[in-house]
């Protein structure tokens, strides 16, 4: 499904190299975790993934389905299945929820070759996933996002992950910020999706979250380079002891 | 200083009327004497097809949801194509010898009204009676043909009695030839009387619109009025409104959507005459290619006038660096205990925004039209009228259909 390789990255204009050749491949049916401390580079590799601009990919190539990821424009990307969990979710005034949902839906299905979706078929969809994430009919009548609490933006964010229905899921700390109970809701709407031909990169902090998702790879993200991989139980002893002797092996 | 100028070939035409230009501080941006290219003389009546005329009055966006619609064509009000309203809680009048100025008119010298006053043959007015509510739209329908370079003058007198409110709509249409239209609309508004009014400004691309609103406001009443200017080659809209009793309310939005090298200038003056008065302005502006927006708010308050609450803003949406916006915000306060504030922003499309619309799939330059059309429904959501506001949002969707590159 994707493939990274020696992937290095700088942040345009500013010559500083964030990612420092990272190797990773994840394969349908997959859920990787990775885990690794602030501003070591998750957020950025999840933007380099998605297509956001402002970076300088200076050696490596990422492949995605087979082709060249990086050549592909960020709305080409989510038709062909990309979809970004945003790590801060941004409001965006004047711009209906349910409009940009269906905006977003049908633009995806027409890049694919496939019909729109009606109105009332998409009216149904929504009111099912929203249902199950807890998110209320007024929420959605808002603009994108705006005045929703942090916890529900995520919640909006996996909203649209479910609507969407992408092929490559990548969640940036999706679980920060969220209640207990809504953790539980959002876990259960990722599981849902989980099949043999979707794979997932799940960016977090917390172990806990784990418990819910069950990776298959753990990754130690540290100075922009994978320095530790392994099965779920590396989360757990993360949680034990903490990051300082991978810090040390990536200087 | 105008004395000095030899006059133009338009103020020849309007026999020595001096035109007002940028070295007056009001009028720093748009200079009419250089933007009267040509003498366009002062005329009333058409010399158009009917089919010509049919043609252009079925472009009005508003047309469908007004109940009595008032025409006029090339300056001259059109009875045949009108619908009048129906007797009772409106009154209209034509008028056919000159038209006299109304009491709405303030002490404020504008030299639009006064080229108005000098020129216009007939004007309507019309009054809405005491207690009454008129639910369904009232339009004014201004078609200018195009068909000649020359200057037609029309003006309208709208009189809201004690505790009556009405709505207006106000559409300015017109052909590809160059001419001038000037519009005055005086309105007085009673106490605790309500006016709506929604203008939308699409003069024909070469026109030049000239128009000015004059406004009072008794006690208790409120006024709430929108702009979306899409037309014209160059446009200066003026507002002035006052407040002659307590406890009112006045709300002016307004939209624009230029480009090519479409120049608009709104000015708007709100004087609080008295105390306990609200007003909010806010403008969102959006100029593409070479187009050229400005806004000049002024709030005035008066010595008397506390407790005033005076806001205006305007937000303005570049999208190309060749597009350029000017606001000049102004707050005259000789009063102590007021809120007053003004607030102007300027700036392109926010690549924030893009991204995450473009990261869900939406593709660029429809994720950009997205952006626009939110960016100017703020200023719309300001209209009561939903279907209205609904005929707003498709201009703007056909504004941002012709926009995209075939
Ligand atoms: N636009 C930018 N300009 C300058 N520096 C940047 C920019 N974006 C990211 N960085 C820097 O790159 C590094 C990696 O940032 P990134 O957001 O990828 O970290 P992260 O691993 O997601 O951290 P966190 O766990 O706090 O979310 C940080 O040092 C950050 O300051
Ligand atoms: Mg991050």
């Amino acid at each position: 499904m994707l493939e990274i390789k020696n992937l290095h990255a700088s942040i345009e204009d500013e010559n500083r190299a964030i990612l420092n050749g990272i190797n990773l491949t994840v394969n349908p049916g997959e859920v990787h975790a990775i885990m690794g401390p602030n501003g070591s580079g998750k957020s950025t590799l999840s933007y380099i993934l998605s297509g956001r601009e402002g970076y300088d990919v200076t050696d490596g190539e990422v492949l995605y389905k087979g082709q060249d990821l990086l050549e592909m424009s960020p709305d080409e990307r989510a038709a062909k299945g990309v979809f970004l969990a945003f790590q801060y979710p941004i409001e965006i005034p004047g711009v209906a929820t349910m409009q940009f949902l269906k905006v977003a839906l049908n633009s995806q299905r027409k890049a694919r070759g496939e019909g729109e979706l009606s109105t009332p078929d998409f009216m149904r969809l929504v009111k099912e996933k929203s249902a199950a994430l807890n998110i209320s009919q007024e929420m959605l009548k808002r603009p994108v996002n705006v005045g929703f609490s942090g916890g529900e933006k995520k919640r909006a964010e996996i909203l649209q992950m479910a609507v969407l229905e992408p092929s490559l899921c990548i969640l940036d700390e999706t679980d920060s910020g969220l209640d207990i109970d809504a953790l539980k809701l959002v876990a259960e709407g990722v599981n849902k999706l989980r099949s043999p031909d979707r794979a997932m990169i799940v960016i977090t902090h917390y172990q806990r979250l784990l418990d819910y998702i069950v990776p298959d790879q753990v990754h130690v993200l540290s100075k922009g380079r994978i320095v530790k991989s392994g099965g779920k139980e590396l989360a757990l002893e993360l949680e034990r002891n903490g990051y300082a002797e991978y810090v040390g092996d990536a200087a | 200083m105008s004395l000095t100028l030899a006059p133009t070939a338009a103020e020849t035409a309007y026999q020595g009327f001096a035109l007002p230009h940028r070295r007056q501080e009001d009028w720093r941006w748009t200079d009419l004497r250089q933007l009267l290219d040509q003498a366009y003389p002062p005329t009333n009546g058409t010399k158009a097809s009917a089919a010509e005329i049919d043609r252009l009055i079925a472009t009005d966006a508003l047309a469908p949801f007004a109940r009595a619609r008032l025409v006029f064509v090339d300056g001259a009000f059109d009875k045949a194509r009108s619908k009048l309203p129906a007797t009772g809680a409106i009154t209209l009048e034509h008028l056919t010898h000159g038209a006299p100025p109304s009491s709405a008119r303030g002490a404020y010298d504008d030299p639009l009204a006064n080229l108005n006053d000098r020129f216009c043959r007939e004007s309507l007015r019309l009054t809405v009676k005491a207690g009454t509510a008129e639910d369904a739209p009232i339009a004014l329908v201004f078609v200018s043909t195009g068909h000649e370079a020359v200057t037609t003058c029309t003006r309208a007198q709208i009189i809201v009695e004690k505790g009556a409110s009405a709505t207006l709509l106000e559409t300015h249409i017109g052909g590809a030839g160059a001419y001038v239209a000037s519009s005055l609309i005086e309105a007085s508004i009673g106490d605790d009387a309500r006016l709506d009014r929604v203008k939308i400004a699409e003069d024909g691309q070469a026109a030049i619109h000239l128009a000015s609103f004059h406004v009072k406001l008794g006690t208790q009443s409120s006024l709430n009025d929108f702009t979306l200017t899409q037309g014209a080659k160059a446009t200066r809209q003026q507002t002035f409104a006052t407040f002659t009793g307590q406890h009112s309310n006045i709300k002016v939005a307004g939209a624009y959507l230029l480009n090519g090298k479409q120049h608009a200038d709104t000015k708007i003056t709100v004087d609080h005459a008295v105390p306990h008065c609200t007003s909010r302005e806010l403008f969102k502006c959006v100029m593409d290619d070479q187009a050229r927006g400005i806004f000049q708010g002024k709030v005035v308050v008066r010595k008397d006038a506390q407790k005033t609450d005076g806001k205006q803003s305007s937000n303005a949406l570049l999208l190309s660096e060749t597009a350029e916006f000017d606001a000049k915000p102004e707050l005259e306060i000789f009063a102590d205990d007021v809120v007053c504030g003004h607030g102007a922003t300027s700036g392109s499309l926010n690549d924030d925004y893009l991204f995450y619309l473009r990261a869900r799939g939406i593709p660029e330059d429809e994720a950009k039209s997205l952006l626009i059309a939110a960016f100017a429904s703020e200023a719309f959501d300001e209209v009561a009228h939903e279907a209205v506001r609904e005929a707003l949002g498709e201009l703007t969707q056909g504004w941002l259909i012709n926009r995209k590159p075939a």
